[in-house]
C-alpha cells in the first residue's frame, strides 16, 4: 500500500528537489502508517463517515474534489467531464492525465462508477440523497456539508477531501503555499497601486447588462486576498452567488478601478470587444482607463480547489502586475 | 392486463363463440351473469405484440449497460446467482430503474390518452396543461433550497397538484371538452416555466447543474417510495380507465348523442380529467417532465390498434418507449449517461413526425 | 363556429376599440421613455425629450430607452400578428407560434454557437435568426414533402415534435458542455435591453416582406375560415394561402426571436384578447393585434425594469407572468371563439 506513494511524490516534487523529496517521502510514509493505525472520522453532509488507511482507488465526482486530490498527489481513477463531454476543465487537464470519465456534472453514471470498484468516492455537496445511498454501499462516499456561500468555504472542502484521502499534510502545505502566494501578490499590488486605486468588481457581461458576482465566491475571495478591494455595490442579495442583470442605465455602479470580466474563453478578447461596442459600457471610466481584464469564466465563476487557486493567482499576476 | 384477458379468452373461447352477433373483427366474451364484452381482435393482437416487445426490452435493459451481461447471466443475477458486483448492478441499479421506467411510461401514456380523447385535441397532453411545468418548478425550488425543504419528488407532486388545482380553480368550469381547463392550464404552465427559468438564472452553476435532471426527466436513482406509490396507483387507474374508455369512445361524438346513449357526460369528463391529472402528477414526481411519452404512447397505440380509446395499448407503448429510451440513454454516449427525457424527445420527436406524416387523418 | 359571427355589430365596435388600443399604446411608449431602472426619473427624461436634458439623461433616453422601446414595438407587433395568423390557419386556439420549431430552432442554434466557442456577449444575431428560420422551414418542408401540408393540425403537431427534438438536442449539448449551460441560462429568457437600432435594421427586411404578404393573404384567410369550399368558390387556393401564411409566421417569429430571444406567450395571448374584443374574423383580429402585441411587450418591459431596481428582470418571465392572468380572464369571461 505504501509503495503507492513513490510515483505520486516524485511526480509532484520533480528531480530538482531531491533531498526535499526524499524527506517528504519518509514523512509521507510515516504519516500514512500513522493514518493506517486509526480510522479517520469525517463529518459529511450525510453524517459521519469513517475511513481507514490510504485509499488507492479514488473516484472524484466534483471538480473541486478532482482539484484537491491532484493537489494532494493522488491520481484519481475516474472523474466527471465538465467540458465537451470527454474532458475535465482546461486548467487541470494536463495534471489529470488519463482519467476515466464516469458522467457529467449534470448526470452521473452510477454503473460506470461502480464498475471502477473504488475504495473512496469524493462527491459534490449537491449529491442527491438517493445517489448517496447507492454509492455509499460501494465505498465510503464523502459529501462535503453545504457551508452556504463563503469565500473560504472551498478551503474547508479541500481539507475534508485531504483528510478522506489520508493526506492532510499535503493539503495543508498546498493551502499554505496559496496563502503565501496571495500575500506576496497583495504586497506587490499594494506597492504599485494606491489604496484608492484598487476597487474591483467581477462581472459577467451580456448584451442586456452585467451580472455582478458576489464577494463571497472562491474567485472574489482570492482577488481580495491578492490585495484588491472587491465589492458588489450592494447588488447581490445575501447568500446569492450573483446579482440579477444590472440595468445598463446603472452600469456606473460597477465603474471601479478594475473590472474583471468573466468570459467563456480564456483570453476573451472578443467578449471584451463586444462589451466595448455597447455605448453604456464604453462610457465607463474603467473601460477608458483600459483596466478591464477578461478572465476564464469557468475558472473564475465555477471552479474551486488549490490548483484552481494557483491558476487564478497566475492570471492576476500576469494581467495586473505585468502591464 | 392483456395477457389476463387472453387467458380468460382461451379458456372460454368455446363459450364466447356461442354468443351471437359479435361484429366482424371482434370476439364477444361472456362474463358471469348475463354480461358480455366485445374484444377487438386487432387491438388484442396489437397489445400482445406490444407486451412481448416490452418483455424483450426489459430483458435487454437488465443485461446491458456499463458492464454487459449475457441475457441468461442477467436472469441468473436477478435470481441471486452472480458475483457481488453484477448483483449490485442488476438488483440495485438496473432493476429499480426498470420498474420506475415501466411505471412512469405507462402512467404518462395513460394520462395522455385520456386527455387527448377528452379534449379531442392531439396537442392536449399533461405536459401542455402545466402539470409538468408545475412539478418541475417545485422540484427545482427544492433542489435549489428556495423555500421549504421537502424532498424534490414530494415537491414535484405538490407542484403538479398545485398546477392542476390552479387550473381547475381559475378555469371556473371544465368547459366543453375540457377546453377551458386546458387553456387555463397552458397559462399556468407558462408561469411555472418562466419561474423555473428565473430560478435557474439566479443560482450558481453548481446549483443549476444539480437541478438539471428535473428539467429534462431522468430515471437515475429515483426514490423507491415514489415508485411504489405510482405502481399501486397505476394498477387502480388502469381499471378505472378501462371502465371510462367505453364512455369516452361515445363522448367522441356530440354530447347529445352521448347523453342519448346513457352516458353521464359531465361526470365522465371530470373523472377522466382527474384520473389523467393524478397519473401525470405521480409520474412526474418519479421521473420529472418526460411528458413527450404522453404524446408518443397514445399515438403509437392509435397507430397499431386503429380505433377506440386504446388505454392498454397506450400504457404498453408508453412503458416500451420509456424503457427503450432509458436503455439507449445509458448506452449511446457511454460512459456519459443521457437522461431518459432527452432520448424520448430525440427518438420520440422524429417518430411522432413520421407517424403524423404518413398516416391518414386520425381523430383521437 | 359561425354563431359568434356577427359582422355588422362587430365592425361598429372595432373602431373605438382600435382607437382606445392606439391611445394605450402611445401612453405605454411614453412611459417606456420616461421610466427606467436608473437614476433618470420621469422629470429628467421629459426634459431630455423636449431637448433640455443633461448629458446623462440624453444618453439614457435616446441611447438606452428609445432603442429598446422600438425593439419592443417591433417584437410585439411580430409576435401578435404571427399568433393570430397561425391560430387562424390552424383553426386551433392552442397554436403558439413558438411551437413551429422557431423558438426551439433558435435556442438550438445559439447553444451550438456557444458550444463552438462564442459567448452570449459576442453572439451574432444572425445565428438565432438562422436557427429560427431553419427550424420553421424544416417543419414546413417535412409537411410539404409528405403532401399533408393541407392539414394544419398536423402541421402544428409536426412543429411540436420537431421542437421537442431540438429542445432535447439542446439539453444534450448542455449535458456535456458546462460552459454552454452556464451561458445559455441567461439567453433562454428573452430581453429587449441593450439592443440597438442596427439589430432592428437587420431584421427589418423580413418584417417588411411579412407585412406585404400579410396584406395579400388576409382576405383569403378570412374566406378559408368559412370553409374550404367557400374559399375555393371565391377563387382562392387554400394550399397556397396556408403555405404563405406559414412563411409569414416563420419570418415574423424568426425575426423577433433573433432580436430579443425567446419571448413566450405573446403570440398566444394577444390573439385571444383580440378575438375577445373584435370577434373571430381574422382581418379585424389582425388589425387589433397590431397595437395589442406592442402594448403587451413594451408594457412587460417597463414592469421588468421597475420591479427589481437597480437590476432588471428578464422580459420573457414578465410576458408569462402578465400574460397568464389575461389569458385566464379571457377564458373565464367569454365563451371561447372556436376557430
Amino acid at each position: 500500500m505504501n509503495l503507492m506513494h513513490h510515483p505520486a511524490c516524485r511526480q509532484r516534487y520533480g528531480t530538482g528537489h531531491g533531498i526535499a523529496a526524499a524527506l517528504l517521502l519518509v514523512f509521507g510514509l510515516l504519516m500514512s502508517m500513522v493514518a493506517t493505525a486509526a480510522p479517520r472520522v469525517l463529518e459529511t453532509a450525510y453524517g459521519q463517515v469513517s475511513i481507514e488507511g490510504t485509499p488507492e482507488r479514488v473516484v472524484t465526482l466534483y471538480e473541486g474534489a478532482l482539484d484537491a486530490a491532484l493537489a494532494a498527489g493522488v491520481q484519481p481513477l475516474a472523474a466527471i467531464a465538465t467540458r465537451g463531454g470527454s474532458d475535465v476543465a482546461d486548467y487541470i487537464e494536463q495534471r489529470a492525465g488519463d482519467v476515466a470519465i464516469v458522467g457529467t456534472t449534470r448526470e452521473l453514471n452510477l454503473e460506470a462508477i461502480v464498475s471502477q470498484q473504488p475504495d473512496l468516492i469524493l462527491a459534490s455537496p449537491r449529491l442527491p440523497k438517493q445517489q448517496y445511498e447507492l454509492l455509499s454501499r460501494i465505498a465510503p462516499t464523502v459529501v462535503p456539508p453545504g457551508t452556504g456561500l463563503t469565500a473560504d468555504g472551498w478551503k474547508a472542502e479541500t481539507r475534508l477531501f485531504g483528510k478522506a484521502l489520508g493526506r492532510q499534510d499535503q493539503i495543508e502545505a498546498a493551502l499554505a503555499e496559496i496563502e503565501q502566494r496571495a500575500a506576496a501578490l497583495a504586497e506587490q499590488v499594494q506597492t504599485r497601486y494606491a489604496g484608492d486605486d484598487r476597487l474591483a468588481y467581477l462581472v459577467r457581461w451580456m448584451p442586456q447588462g452585467a451580472i455582478v458576482m458576489s464577494t463571497q465566491l472562491f474567485s472574489t475571495g482570492l482577488l481580495d486576498a491578492a490585495g484588491f478591494d472587491v465589492r458588489d455595490s450592494g447588488l447581490v442579495g445575501d447568500g446569492r452567488p450573483h446579482s440579477d442583470p444590472l440595468s445598463l442605465e446603472n452600469l456606473a455602479r460597477v465603474d471601479g478601478d478594475w473590472l474583471f470580466l468573466a468570459t467563456l474563453n480564456e483570453e476573451g478578447e472578443e467578449a471584451l470587444q463586444a462589451a466595448e461596442s455597447s455605448p453604456a459600457f464604453a462610457r465607463l471610466e474603467v473601460a477608458a482607463r483600459d483596466r478591464v481584464i477578461p478572465v476564464d469564466g469557468q475558472l473564475w465563476t465555477s471552479a474551486s480547489g488549490p490548483l484552481a487557486a494557483t491558476a487564478l493567482l497566475d492570471r492576476i499576476e500576469a494581467t495586473v502586475l505585468d502591464r | 392486463m392483456a395477457a389476463d384477458r387472453f387467458n380468460t379468452l382461451s379458456q372460454r373461447q368455446a363459450a364466447a363463440r356461442e354468443v351471437p352477433l359479435a361484429p366482424a373483427g371482434k370476439w364477444a366474451l361472456r362474463l358471469p351473469g348475463e354480461r358480455s364484452v366485445l374484444v377487438d381482435r386487432r387491438s388484442l393482437f396489437a397489445n400482445l405484440v406490444l407486451a412481448a416487445l416490452l418483455l424483450l426490452a426489459c430483458g435487454l435493459s437488465l443485461s446491458l449497460g456499463s458492464v454487459n451481461l449475457m441475457p441468461l447471466q442477467g436472469l441468473q443475477t436477478l435470481f441471486g446467482e452472480g458475483d457481488p458486483l453484477t448483483t449490485f448492478m442488476v438488483l440495485e441499479l438496473r432493476l429499480p430503474r426498470l420498474l420506475a421506467g415501466l411505471a412512469t411510461g405507462a402512467a404518462f401514456a395513460q394520462a395522455g390518452c385520456l386527455m387527448q380523447t377528452l379534449a379531442r385535441n392531439r396537442l392536449a397532453t399533461p405536459g401542455i396543461i402545466g402539470i409538468d411545468n408545475g412539478a418541475t418548478a417545485f422540484a427545482i425550488a427544492s433542489v435549489l433550497g428556495v423555500g421549504v425543504s421537502m424532498a424534490p419528488s414530494a415537491m414535484a407532486l405538490v407542484g403538479a397538484a398545485t398546477a392542476a388545482a390552479l387550473a381547475f380553480g381559475l378555469a371556473g368550469d371544465v368547459g366543453t371538452r375540457g377546453y377551458r381547463f386546458i387553456v387555463a392550464g397552458i397559462g399556468i404552465g407558462a408561469v411555472f416555466g418562466a419561474l423555473t427559468q428565473l430560478m435557474m438564472a439566479q443560482v450558481a452553476i453548481d446549483a443549476a447543474n444539480a437541478a438539471y435532471p428535473w428539467t429534462v426527466g431522468t430515471l437515475n436513482a429515483r426514490p423507491a417510495g415514489a415508485v411504489a406509490v405510482l405502481g399501486i396507483a397505476l394498477a387502480l387507474s388502469t381499471v378505472a380507465a378501462l371502465l371510462l374508455a367505453r364512455s369516452l369512445t361515445v363522448l367522441r361524438f356530440s354530447d347529445a348523442v352521448a347523453q342519448g346513449l346513457g352516458i353521464r357526460v359531465r361526470a365522465c369528463r371530470y373523472a377522466s380529467l382527474a384520473l389523467a391529472i393524478v397519473m401525470a402528477g405521480l409520474a412526474v414526481a418519479v421521473a420529472g417532465p418526460v411528458g413527450l411519452v404522453g404524446l408518443v404512447g397514445p399515438e403509437v397505440a392509435r397507430y397499431v390498434t386503429k380505433g377506440g380509446v386504446p388505454v392498454i395499448g397506450a400504457s404498453l407503448a408508453g412503458a416500451l418507449v420509456m424503457v427503450l429510451s432509458d436503455l439507449a440513454g445509458r448506452l449511446l454516449l457511454a460512459p456519459l449517461e443521457v437522461p431518459v427525457g432527452i432520448i424520448t424527445a430525440v427518438v420520440g420527436g422524429p417518430y411522432l413526425l413520421w407517424i403524423l406524416l404518413r398516416s391518414p387523418r386520425i381523430a383521437p | 363556429m359561425s354563431k359568434d359571427y356577427r359582422p355588422v355589430s362587430k365592425s361598429r365596435q372595432l373602431q373605438p376599440a382600435m382607437l382606445a388600443a392606439l391611445a394605450v399604446l402611445a401612453f405605454t411608449c411614453l412611459c417606456s421613455l420616461l421610466l427606467g431602472a436608473g437614476e433618470t426619473g420621469p422629470g429628467a427624461a421629459l426634459a431630455a425629450l423636449i431637448g433640455q436634458g443633461d448629458n446623462a439623461a440624453d444618453f439614457v433616453v435616446f441611447e438606452l430607452r428609445a432603442p429598446r422601446t422600438l425593439v419592443g414595438l417591433a417584437v410585439g407587433l411580430a409576435l401578435g400578428v404571427a399568433g393570430a395568423l397561425l391560430q387562424a390557419v390552424t383553426r386551433n386556439p392552442l397554436a403558439e407560434p413558438g411551437l413551429l420549431g422557431v423558438s426551439a430552432g433558435s435556442a438550438f442554434a445559439v447553444a451550438v454557437a456557444l458550444a463552438l466557442g462564442a459567448s452570449t456577449a459576442t453572439l451574432r444575431m444572425f445565428v438565432a435568426q438562422l436557427g429560427a428560420l431553419s427550424g420553421c422551414l424544416c417543419v414546413l418542408g417535412a409537411v410539404r414533402l409528405r403532401g399533408v401540408g393541407d392539414d394544419p393540425v398536423r402541421l402544428v403537431l409536426a412543429g411540436a415534435a420537431l421542437s421537442s427534438l431540438l429542445i432535447a438536442l439542446t439539453s444534450l449539448l448542455l449535458l456535456v458542455d458546462q460552459h454552454t449551460a452556464d451561458e445559455i441560462r441567461f439567453w433562454v429568457i428573452g430581453s429587449v435591453a441593450g439592443r440597438n437600432l442596427g439589430d432592428l435594421l437587420s431584421i427589418l427586411p423580413s418584417f417588411v416582406l411579412a407585412g406585404v404578404l400579410t396584406l395579400l393573404i388576409a382576405r383569403p384567410l378570412a374566406a378559408l375560415a368559412l370553409g374550404e369550399q367557400v374559399a375555393v368558390g371565391l377563387g382562392h387556393r387554400p394550399g397556397l394561402v396556408r403555405l404563405l401564411t406559414m412563411l409569414v409566421v416563420a419570418l415574423l417569429v424568426g425575426g423577433a426571436t433573433a432580436v430579443a430571444g425567446p419571448i413566450i406567450f405573446v403570440g398566444l395571448v394577444v390573439p385571444y384578447l383580440a378575438r375577445a374584443i373584435a370577434g373571430p374574423d381574422i382581418r379585424r383580429t389582425l388589425w387589433l393585434c397590431l397595437p395589442l402585441g406592442p402594448i403587451m411587450v413594451v408594457g412587460a418591459d417597463i414592469v421588468a425594469r421597475l420591479l427589481v431596481r437597480p437590476s432588471e428582470l428578464p422580459l420573457g418571465v414578465l410576458t408569462a407572468l402578465l400574460g397568464a392572468p389575461v389569458l385566464i380572464a379571457v377564458v373565464r369571461a367569454r365563451r371561447l371563439h372556436a376557430l
